[in-house]
């Protein structure tokens, strides 16, 4: 780990973190001074609440050191299924756990496939995200839900309010100060970190680590239901594409978080999470098309996952160490 | 006078502060076999390993056919005329003994899209048995030949190529029976006929008397000496004599007084596992420690893990405080009061890139937070910290990432997580490999404090360790436990009993 002086590296990295977000929105504001506005940062806040809870479960998966690509069908069929359940009347709050049980059963299947019988994570998560996302055409044929959507309440999770803020964006928060605790003064979240780190010094240091590698699956596909719900508050309807537009984003929060903060954490993903959503509404503002920004975030995502990998970090360690004495040399000789 | 086959001229090889070999000269004449002998970490396996160009030399001169040669990996050592079959040769199972010999030189002429001509293959290889004749069926799959036939498949691939004057065999009769040595020997005796020499490694003496015209005896990283068997029937030495030296004595704690014992912690009948090891029967009182001594593949690392509830028992029970247990898990072995402390710490014993408090509490996440599961940190900080002066970790801090520490340190850190675990019995797997002998002596002396509340197994490949540790001890060998016929094994014996399953040649 690079020494930088007296200061901590964590504090060093919290800095870098704080000046790409004022860069970022600097260079928006000057191109487009509405980025600035209430109005946009009201959306700022709403999407970044969307893309955060998708990313919050991601973060588990990801540090248990596994991958679930199944969260963007997961997230489709759930829509549908709380889209179906709302267009038949139903209490939103029944609605919304009916969603929350579809995905946890996708989730436990995951999980159980992946952890207990050792199926390779990445192949088992495209097939089970490949079923979901086709289950989610049975409720409708495909068509797009919206009977009810205007009498069921759900659309006033979109309008709710919170110090003039979006109401959804403080529910993100709470949700992240909650799972921070739990992933770092619980034991349950010493035993994710263990199962990640080395999953087989910690099964003989008697941690459960298929069940917690089932876990973080499970509430992976539930923290995707959370997401799903705002966005489907956003549109008024439910379409078998709703959670398709998560999968990018999510994963480009984890990633990116964690090449910043320099670690796979609640906190990295929160903040990787705000540059991406700053990023996609910046774009949109300017009137970028969705097919040019979704490029700019997946090069991001490449080049987080670059600057994430250990060995290409080492690399360019090693090339500032090689470049370093060459210069001091240079400067003794002038 | 001839030149030998094969001469090395002081050569030395270090591995950090360990001097693996010190000044060994040596000389392989033309067509002798000629046996390596010594105990592990003796430096015989550095010395092999240095001649077939898997590692480089510090110093010193090797010649071959009165050339000095330069061999920095095996294709430089092959091309100077020395071939090498390990000691688990890898060999392609679903190949034939044909292919598996010709493997990566089927074709002279070889092309990208040249196939593999079987008729070409079975000439050559047919050619290659009619010089070294061998009672073996070349056309069969690996997967369906002996233990001798794989061998024999090693050794006729490493001497494919023509020029090979020097064949090292690494430990070839440790997974024969008597009858497949014969065909093994046999074939040696072919070869030397040809005038190819071979230098090979055992542990068996009777060995050595039969097929070797000279050996030598390695220890500490030193060759000691060149004998013919005629020198050792005519002095009778014994093995032991030859192959042991002085003591590290001092390293040791003090034995256990035998009237002070405790009460029976550990009552193993008749464990078995698979076909790594069987009926292993033995006790265990508080304030003892139990040695037990086995080679690589003699089944202690299974026999820990049986214990430990990560491998399934297969026969026999456990009794732990007078209670039948058998764990399905480690988990329920640490909840019923055992640990493990594994051989391989870094893979199975720590966290590498999480602070020493976190490793620490990991086994007795129960015990390292409230009830309802968060964790108790200053609590714990202060816990570690005692652990930590306990066992004397340098540097004595808690929360730096583990990975930060030596070799022995990271096993103290091993240690204090089983102190923070709290157990009735504590199991050492090979607890001082790659540690230096500073801490190797407050690693036996934490073994022997915790021996005072516990009981406590050292398993170990060092027959030193096995035996200087422990109270009393017992050999595995190749899954049978050896025990002494009665009171306790001296070392010569220990040694014995784990190397050919017989303590009575001592």
């Amino acid at each position: 780990m690079p020494k930088h002086g007296i200061v901590p590296a964590g504090t060093v990295r919290f800095l870098a973190f704080a000046a790409l977000v004022f860069i970022i929105g600097a260079a928006f504001t000057a191109v487009e001074p509405r980025f600035l506005s209430t109005q946009n940062i009201s959306a700022v806040t709403r999407h970044m609440a969307a893309n955060g809870l998708a990313a919050l479960g991601l973060t588990l998966v990801v540090i248990v050191r596994k991958f679930d690509l199944s969260f963007a069908g997961t997230a489709c069929f759930s829509a549908m299924t709380i889209g179906f359940m709302i267009a038949g009347g139903h209490d939103l709050w029944l609605c919304i756990m009916a969603g929350v049980l579809a995905a946890a059963i996708v989730g436990a299947f995951n999980g159980i496939a992946i952890s207990y019988f050792g199926l390779p994570d990445i192949v088992t998560t495209i097939a089970t995200g490949s079923i979901a996302g086709g289950l989610a055409f049975l409720y409708s044929q495909g068509r797009t839900i919206f009977r009810n959507f205007v009498t069921s309440g759900i659309l006033d999770l979109n309008d709710a309010r919170l110090f003039g803020y979006s109401a959804s964006f403080f529910f993100l928060i709470a949700l992240y100060a909650v799972a921070w605790v739990f992933m770092h003064r619980t034991r349950y979240g010493a035993s994710f970190h263990a199962t990640g780190e080395n999953p087989v010094s910690a099964y003989f240091s008697g941690v459960p680590t298929r069940a917690y590698t089932m876990m973080a699956f499970i509430i992976c596909a539930i923290t995707s239901v959370f997401a799903v719900v705002l966005i489907l508050a956003e549109s008024g309807t439910a379409d078998t594409n709703k959670g398709a537009t998560l999968l990018m984003p999510a994963y480009a929060g984890v990633f990116l978080g964690a090449a910043l903060l320099g670690g796979t954490s609640v906190l990295a993903t929160l903040a990787g999470t705000l540059l991406i959503t700053m990023l996609l509404d910046g774009f949109s503002l300017l009137g970028v098309p969705y097919y040019y920004s979704d490029g700019v975030v997946s090069a991001i995502l490449l080049t987080g996952v670059v600057l994430f990998d250990a060995r290409v970090r080492q690399l360019f360690s090693d090339l500032a160490s090689f470049i370093q004495p060459v210069t001091s040399a240079s400067e003794k000789r002038s | 006078m001839t030149v030998p086959a094969l001469c090395a001229k002081a050569v030395s090889k270090r591995f950090g502060r360990i001097n693996a070999l010190d000044d060994v000269d040596f000389v392989l004449e033309k067509g002798e076999v000629h046996a390596l002998l010594g105990v592990n970490g003796a430096g015989k396996s550095t010395f092999i390993k240095i001649l077939s160009g898997v590692y480089i030399k510090d110093k010193g001169v090797i010649e071959v056919d009165g050339r000095e040669i330069d061999c920095h990996n095996p294709k430089d050592a092959i091309r100077c005329g020395i071939a090498t079959v390990q000691q688990h040769p890898e060999l392609v199972a679903d190949f034939t003994g044909y292919e598996n010999i010709f493997l990566g030189r089927e074709s002279a002429r070889a092309g990208f899209l040249s196939g593999i001509d079987r008729s070409v293959l079975k000439r050559r290889g047919d050619e290659l048995l009619s010089r070294f004749p061998v009672e073996i069926d070349l056309s069969r799959r690996i997967e369906d030949m002996s233990a001798v036939e794989r061998e024999i498949i090693a050794i006729l691939q490493a001497i494919g190529g023509d020029h090979i004057r020097i064949l090292i065999l690494d430990e070839p009769t440790s997974t024969l029976t008597e009858v497949e040595k014969e065909v093994l020997f046999r074939l040696m005796n072919t070869l030397r006929a040809s005038g190819i020499s071979i230098l090979y490694i055992t542990h068996r003496l009777e060995e050595v008397m039969e097929i070797a015209d000279r050996f030598s005896v390695f220890r500490g990283g030193r060759m000691i000496s060149t004998m013919t068997p005629q020198q050792v029937r005519d002095k009778n030495l014994s093995l032991a004599e030859l192959m042991l030296g002085e003591t590290l004595g001092a390293v040791f704690p003090d034995k256990a007084d035998p009237a002070q014992l405790g009460e029976l912690v550990l009552d193993v009948r008749n464990l078995r596992h698979q076909r790594l090891f069987s009926n292993v029967s033995f006790q265990l009182r508080r304030g003892e420690i139990l040695g037990v001594f086995g080679l690589v593949g003699s089944g202690i690392d299974e026999l820990s893990k049986v214990l430990y509830g990560a491998l399934a028992t297969d026969a026999g029970s456990v009794e732990l405080n007078g209670r039948k247990v058998s764990p399905k898990s480690p988990a329920e072995a640490l909840k019923a009061g055992i640990f493990l402390v594994p051989g391989d710490r870094r893979v199975e014993g720590l966290a590498l890139q999480q602070s020493s408090i976190f490793n620490i509490t990991l086994a007795n996440l129960g015990r390292a937070s409230s009830f309802a599961g968060f964790l108790k940190r200053s609590a714990n900080r202060r816990e570690s910290e005692e652990f930590a002066a306990r066992v004397a970790l340098s540097p004595a801090n808690v929360t730096m990432p583990v990975s930060g520490f030596s070799g022995g340190n990271q096993q103290k850190i091993v240690v204090a997580k089983g102190l923070f675990a709290d157990a009735d019995v504590y199991i050492f797997v090979e607890p001082t490999v790659g540690v230096d002998i500073g801490a190797r002596a407050k690693l036996y002396g934490l073994m022997r404090e915790l021996a005072m509340t516990s009981g406590v197994i050292v398993m170990s490949t060092d027959c030193d360790e096995a035996h200087g540790i422990s109270d009393r001890a017992f050999a595995l060998y190749k899954g049978r436990q050896v025990v002494p016929a009665d009171g306790v094994f001296t070392r010569n014996e220990l040694l014995m009993a784990g190397i050919i399953g017989d303590a009575t040649h001592a």
